[in-house]
């Protein structure tokens, strides 16, 4: 029998993944399946088998590996780097400081500046970061959250300055503040104003920026934090949802900025369940986008994802193996139909990648999409007994959450509730107990472990980074015109204040070199701060 | 929440009650770790307290300070170990709690460990820990005899070190007759430290109004505060997770403001054991004014009433909870009644029925008003009753 664990409630937490009683299904079993599965035709509605008829026959996707450190200079030639490696987009990683929309000079970055991604502070540092870049022609992903709308307003700025039009420039902004207060904790402003911004920005770059990918619909994050399979696929779907709602209520028709909504998922270690996760996220949202919101044009139907292998699941012990682990959760990522992958790096439980580990990694995908022929054959787990079950049940899952969420009163009130966190908390612990008591192996740490004692190559951060950024922030600030700066920055206060779509006041800003600080404290004084109150 | 069953139950005897404090420092948002890390705490056995995500190196000695912790968990995901450990320990040098036994989680380079334990870290756990690998290195802190002396005279000057030992003793097994006897003579009514108690069913928003209470207090005086906070203990484990602090401490801490968490077991009236020898401790060490926050529904009431000189009953609307006060016959112990959460629907209705109901046999009636934490709806009017 196919048995789940479940919530304190009783609620199945996870998809069931045991194969029928005799570890095997059969044709009776799939006919058997109430409501029956959907599989139908590789580029046709429901996408299950995804999302192109050709699939990677007519495009590999995307193989984009997320990097950032220290200064804009130097994540800027670690970019230029990877591009002469072969990488077919960039992926920018963002410093903590950043990330929490302070400056390097604020003291409470202090220490961090630099350290996990790039330090931003102004246009300028925006300019610098992709100099010789072009960015007509590479697609450019940025994760960054909070203050999304000040870094995505810094990249349109320098493209103005650089003399590119906004409709050549293409690339993808995570803007997904709701994982963030599921799980993340990336957030600076209470939920309300928080995803007011994120639909100002989906509904700006439908106007201005269309082959600009307005919001990654995260559940990595989600999944990193301790969710199961499900709960990662029904909460990036509900939170989806929320922002097709929100922006609906601008007055926005669906079809106008369905397709711009781009999904963000992480590849585990359980190989046929992620499979089935995908293919069942893609005939979710398509069901969703047609019958609940009504959009007609087959571009607002597919679910378009990124992809990357999990970080929690990488290990110090032994971290070879590692290269192991991510060749796995790569190929379930490639098998359930992504668009773009990252390939986490061996070395990444203990520091930043270095650039022999982050080469390796990207070598992985090579290998994959060129040698192994996984990339000659669309959707090649379609029918399996055991992949199509799967997927429906993960289906069937995600439907029963997506009611729950209602009966809580929506996202918002779920939100204050504490219910995904709790959630997700319930998860993290009941699989630690699991692997406490053994029931999890994982090789090298409580399985096969191994005296020697091996230490990759780590890569360190020049201690002077911090002093770096606070130089040429210096710099910047001695150089701008205070007044156009304060003017800019009441404008922001007076549109926030007012409920304007702030992306062109923000991009006012930008050009007098106002800082990604001065801009957060302007829409602070508005929004008012957040603080989680746990359990 | 689940917690472990009694077969699964590993508290072990000797650790039952070991105060824990778990903390994140910096701007890392990592927190998976550490939730899980507290939740294994407390099914174990200990007394976790958790900071929460953002604090200073300052605040967490705070805490260590005022909580009597005998560990520190400090979790870090952010690369940034090296700056931050050293602030965290210079910090508790400051403040005198150099002695707590501090250990460090998260992902720390092999090459960074012998700078940490040079810097005073004990231990260093990294991903692949399990739960019992760490309740095994943390033993219960040493048995040292107490200088009642010292730690009085230290007290009185405001000492939070010391005030925190003092609190611990007065619950210890060794001491506790000791510290009874020496504070018999504190009387709480006859010093100027006044003490309003805070009761209400769990998750009515007790601690959230307490946070608000300690900002507009704070705002208007340079008084000196204490909170006592009451949060259940497992009747299983003896383990507990105390969150309210979570709610109720900014991130700057303040010498004129005091918070200490206490594990209530169940079957004390929703009161931690002592709060009377508490109380006197806090008194003497010249607090102006005494928060007691209380968990529970229940006769726990009728124990408050002697603790406090006012008592706050703090109801929410749409929970029905107003039926099992009235049940219970403990309106009239209340000064006054609180209905928090008043931008939430269903506040008007709920105000009004009280009014109409609540008056006593002598025609009386204590005050009801409607407030909001988080719209500040009431809050003048709350500071005005409170006087
Ligand atoms: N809507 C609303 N929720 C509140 C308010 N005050 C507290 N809460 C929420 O109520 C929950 C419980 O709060 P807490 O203070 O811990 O309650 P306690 O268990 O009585 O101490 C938390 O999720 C708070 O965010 C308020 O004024 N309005
Ligand atoms: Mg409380």
């Amino acid at each position: 029998m196919i048995t789940a664990p479940s919530t304190a409630e009783g609620f199945p937490s996870a998809a069931p993944r045991a194969s029928g009683s005799e570890g095997f299904l059969s044709a009776e079993d799939l006919a058997a399946l109430n409501p029956p599965p959907v599989i139908g035709t590789p580029g046709e509605f429901p996408f299950t088998r995804g999302i192109h008829r050709s699939m990677y026959r007519g495009r590999l996707w995307t193989m984009r590996q997320f990097s950032g450190f220290g200064t804009a200079k130097d994540t800027n030639e670690r970019f230029r780097f990877l591009l002469a490696q072969g990488q077919s987009g960039l992926s920018t990683a963002f410093d903590l400081p950043t990330l929490m929309g302070l400056d390097s000079d604020d003291p409470r970055s202090s220490g961090e500046v630099g350290r996990l991604g790039v330090a931003i502070d102004t246009v300028d540092d925006m300019l610098t970061l992709f100099q010789d870049i072009p960015l007509q022609d590479v697609s450019v992903s940025m994760t960054i959250n909070a203050p999304a709308a000040v870094l995505m307003a810094f990249y349109l700025a320098a493209a103005e300055e650089r003399g590119i039009p906004w409709d050549r420039l293409r690339g993808t902004i995570q803007n997904d503040i709701l994982k963030e207060f599921h799980a993340q904790n990336e957030v600076v402003f209470p939920p309300k104003p928080s995803v007011r911004l994120v639909i100002d920005l989906i509904e700006f770059g439908a106007r201005a920026v269309p082959q600009w990918n307005t919001v990654s619909i995260s559940g990595y994050h989600i999944r990193e934090a301790g969710a199961t399979a499900l709960q990662e696929l029904a909460f990036t779907l509900s939170d989806g949802r929320h922002y097709v709602e929100e922006t609906l209520q601008r007055g926005l028709p669906v079809d106008a900025f369905a397709s711009r909504l781009s999904f963000f998922f992480n590849a585990h270690n359980d190989f046929f369940e992620e499979i089935a996760k995908y293919r069942a996220a893609r005939r979710l949202w398509a069901e969703l986008m047609q019958d609940e919101y009504g959009a007609t044009e087959p571009a607002s139907w597919k679910l378009r994802f990124h992809a990357q292998t999990a970080g929690c699941s990488l290990q110090s012990q032994q971290p070879d193996v590692n290269v192991v682990r991510v060749a796995y959760q790569a190929m379930a990522a490639v098998l359930g139909g992504c668009q773009s992958l990252h390939t986490n790096s061996l070395d990444e439980t203990l520091a930043l990648p270095s650039e022999q580990a982050v080469t390796l990694a990207l070598r992985t995908q090579q290998v994959l999409a060129h040698e192994t022929g996984v990339a000659d054959h669309v959707d090649p787990l379609g029918g399996s007994y055991l992949v199509e079950s799967l997927t429906q049940s993960m289906h069937t899952g995600a439907r029963a959450y997506f009611q729950r969420i209602a009966d809580t009163g929506g996202m918002l009130a779920a939100i204050e509730g504490g219910f995904f966190r709790r959630e997700i908390a319930e998860s993290a612990y009941l699989y630690q107990q699991q692997f406490d008591r053994g029931e999890h192996i994982i090789v090298g740490v409580n399985r096969y472990q191994s005296d020697e004692d091996v230490r990759p190559e780590i890569m360190s951060i020049d201690p002077d980074v911090e002093t770096d950024q606070l130089a040429s922030l210096r710099r910047v600030k001695n150089l701008r015109d205070i007044s156009d700066v304060a003017r800019t920055l009441d404008d922001v206060r007076r549109g926030a204040a007012a409920g304007e779509n702030l992306l062109p006041l923000l991009i006012a800003a930008a050009h007098t070199r106002a800082t990604l600080g001065e801009m957060m404290q302007a829409l602070g004084d508005v929004f008012g701060t957040f603080r989680f109150a746990e359990q | 929440m689940s917690e472990t069953s009694p077969s699964e139950n590993r508290a072990n005897a000797a650790l039952i009650g070991t105060r824990v404090v778990l903390a994140k420092v910096g701007l890392d948002g990592h927190d998976r770790g550490v939730k899980v890390v507290a939740r294994g705490l407390r099914d174990a056995g200990f007394h976790v307290i958790y900071s929460g995500l953002w604090q200073s190196p300052e605040a967490v000695a705070q805490i260590v300070a005022d909580e009597d912790a005998a560990w520190l968990g400090i979790s870090l995901l952010n690369g940034a170990h090296l700056t931050l450990i050293p602030r965290v320990v210079a910090a508790l040098h400051h403040i005198g709690r150099a002695d707590v036994g501090l250990i460090v989680g998260g992902i720390v380079p092999p090459a960074d460990i012998p700078t940490l334990k040079a810097a005073g870290v004990r231990l260093v756990f990294g991903p692949g820990t399990t739960i019992d690998e760490i309740t095994q290195a943390l033993s219960p802190p040493p048995e040292t005899p107490l200088d009642l002396d010292l730690l009085c005279k230290q007290s009185h000057q405001h000492d939070h070190v010391s005030i925190a030992r003092l609190l611990t003793a007065a619950s210890s097994a060794r001491d506790g007759e000791a510290i009874r006897t020496r504070f018999a003579a504190t009387d709480p009514q006859a010093t100027t430290m006044r003490r309003i108690a805070v009761t209400g069913s769990p998750g009515v928003g007790k601690s959230t109004l307490i946070a608000g209470l300690i900002k507009s207090f704070r705002q208007r005086s340079s008084c000196r505060l204490a909170v006592l906070a009451c949060d259940p203990q497992s009747p299983v484990t003896g383990g507990a997770l105390l969150g309210d602090r979570l709610r109720m401490a900014d991130s700057v801490p303040h010498d004129n403001l005091f918070i200490r968490s206490l594990a209530t077991p169940s079957g004390l009236q929703g009161l931690a054991p002592n709060l009377d020898v508490m109380e006197r401790i806090l008194a003497w060490s010249g607090f102006d004014l005494l928060i007691i926050e209380t968990v529970g529904i229940g006769q726990g009431e009728i124990a408050v009433r002697e603790l406090a000189d006012q008592v706050v009953l703090v109801l929410q609307p749409q929970t029905g909870d107003s039926v099992q006060w009235d049940k219970a016959g403990l309106w009239e112990l209340a000064d006054l009644i609180v209905v928090q959460k008043c931008d939430l629907p269903g506040a008007d209705g709920m105000l009004a029925d009280l009014r109409e109901h609540l008056t006593r046999a002598d025609g009386s009636a204590s005050p009801i008003i409607g407030v909001s934490s988080h719209t500040r709806a009431g809050w003048d009017q709350l500071i005005t009753s409170l006087g």
